[in-house]
């Protein structure tokens, strides 16, 4: 396998076609269970909301008010977590089929298979990705600590409880922002890798006609 | 004005020339976080200022800018998404003139000439109409096509004419509570509607470069004469619609009860309104964020179909 950096891109060339790679494997694995764990976390956030709105219009007891809008949160962006998390995966499962789909087609017409290497912008999709994902957890479990801390009764969490949802809501939308940045990332990828394809199908009539 | 809408480009466009389209959703991404890194300062320091007394007025106009700062901070990302989305339909199209210009020299002579037959055949990647020219588009397409652009300006408007009032509803606080609450009520329905709005017009983009993935795929195979095989509407593009126009109904629907909400006095009726609302908004969005999963994975599994489809031909001619 060679390594070569004419027509501005970064390529491999093989001479067979390559497969999926490691993080797009886990993505065509990973889109599905994590798109279903979304879809079950937010009727779950929206269940809790309305036993919470329930507390506060009948005059609930502090406690269970504070805590359930810790919970609340919690299960809401866990939602979005797992649903950018699938977005994110099924991005990588695109760029799987463009490697392995242009990878094919070139080793049908009897050519050497020139496979783009990983281009920055996909890297940045892979950390901006995991560090947005890191963020949304940590939240998630800090609603969590702090959401059964009041339900078990602690006066100083119930205290604090205004100033940390505050803290948490801004760590949360910064946390949504990067994952989105993210996405941005993986998708703009996929315009290079079509760059690239079309770049080198155009490549192929004249290297047949050569090669006779 | 079809093909503004499908962005394709005019035929001999320079096909190595890097996509601006890329570029500019990269730097509205950027913007996006710049936005909402600013947001999490201002919230790290209404928290501060939360622990103490007789900060409750600044806390609550920290609050309130906050709130419609972040959400015009994602909507500049997602519109940031849209611009790239967009680019990806433009290369798909440079790639169909690609794919057209170069297979006659790279398919094998042998298959070319015979028949077709026009019916079903069963592929890896699930059923298949075969037909002798392209496909017409389907009506869901050609609504994608027409509604994508018209969903993100309402969508991008939304969120602005809410970030404004934000800024109006942030003078209020202290001066007239009332208002103030009546104006939160407003901000939080218009800037979620266009959250909505906007997750719509990705949705819409999504479903245009499907058909252009069906059309193109058609076009080619056309041009080539042989049979042209495409892939019957998979199980997930149809969960996709369904998630859509759910997703965008409730974000219709908490846009409505905010407005009701917003005509409330008791204080105690609107704090419970907006503790099960607040919820249900972000619900909308989650449900339109899965149908866009399903798209991207029905756009996997066309691409899966038509490299298949591609190699059948460069190895068989037909």
């Amino acid at each position: 396998m060679a390594t070569i950096g004419h027509t501005g891109f970064r390529f491999d060339v093989t001479r067979r076609a390559l497969g999926f790679n490691l993080p797009q494997r886990i993505g065509r694995r990973l889109w599905l269970p994590m798109l279903v764990m979304a879809l079950m976390a937010f009727p779950a956030g929206v269940i809790l909301a309305a036993i919470r709105a329930n507390e506060i219009a009948t005059g609930g007891s502090a406690d269970t008010i504070a805590a359930l809008g810790h919970f609340v949160p919690a299960v809401n962006f866990l939602g979005f977590a797992s649903v950018f998390a699938a977005i994110s995966f099924a991005i990588a499962t695109i760029l799987g089929e463009f490697r392995s789909g242009g990878g094919k087609v070139q080793e049908a017409a009897g050519r050497n298979v020139e496979t783009l290497r990983m281009p920055g912008t996909a890297k940045l999709f892979l950390g901006f990705m995991a560090m947005g994902m890191m963020i949304l957890l940590g939240a998630v479990a800090l609603h969590v600590v702090a959401g059964t801390a009041i339900a078990g009764g602690s006066s100083y969490a119930l205290g604090k409880t205004e100033q940390w949802a505050i803290w948490l809501e801004g760590i949360r939308r910064f946390g949504i922002a990067t994952y989105l940045l993210g996405i941005a990332f993986g998708l703009s990828t996929i315009i290079t890798v079509l760059r690239f394809q079309v770049v080198r199908i155009r490549e192929l009539p004249e290297e047949v006609r050569i090669a006779g | 004005m079809q093909d503004l809408l499908e962005v394709r480009p005019a035929p001999g466009t320079d096909y190595r020339a890097r996509s601006r389209f890329r570029t500019v959703g990269l730097t509205l991404g950027f913007v996006g976080v710049a936005l909402a890194m600013a947001t999490l300062i201002n919230g790290i320091a209404a928290g501060v200022l939360a622990g103490r007394s007789g900060e409750e007025v600044t806390v609550g106009r920290l609050a309130a800018w906050s709130f419609g700062l972040a959400t015009t901070a994602f909507g500049t990302i997602k519109f940031g998404i849209a611009v790239i989305l967009v680019g990806i339909l433009a290369q798909l199209w440079i790639r169909v003139e690609a794919v057209k210009w170069s297979l006659p020299a790279l398919r094998r002579a042998a298959g070319a000439g015979e028949t077709i037959v026009p019916g079903t055949v069963e592929t890896p990647y699930g059923r298949a109409t075969v037909s002798i020219s392209a496909p017409r588009p389907l009506l869901i397409h050609r609504m994608a096509r027409a509604l994508w652009a018209p969903m993100l300006a309402m969508g991008a408007m939304a969120v602005l004419a809410g970030f404004i009032l934000s800024l109006v509803q942030t003078s209020n606080v202290g001066a007239d509570d009332a208002l103030a609450t009546s104006q939160e009520a407003w901000v939080a329905g218009l800037q979620f509607l266009g959250e909505g709005f906007l997750l719509s017009g990705v949705s819409f983009l999504l479903g245009t470069i499907l058909g252009s993935l069906r059309k193109g795929g058609g076009e080619v195979q056309e041009s080539l004469g042989v049979g042209v095989r495409t892939l019957d509407m998979p199980l997930t593009a149809k969960l996709f619609v369904g998630l859509m126009a759910l997703g965008l109904m409730v974000e219709v629907f908490q846009f409505v009860a905010y407005a009701v909400v917003a005509t409330f006095d008791d204080a105690g009726t609107i704090a419970s309104s907006f503790a099960w609302l607040g919820p249900v908004r972000e619900a909308g969005l989650g449900v339109l964020l899965s149908g866009i999963v399903l798209a991207l994975a029905t756009i996997g599994k066309a691409l899966g179909f038509q490299f298949s489809r591609i190699v059948e031909i460069v190895s068989t001619g037909s």
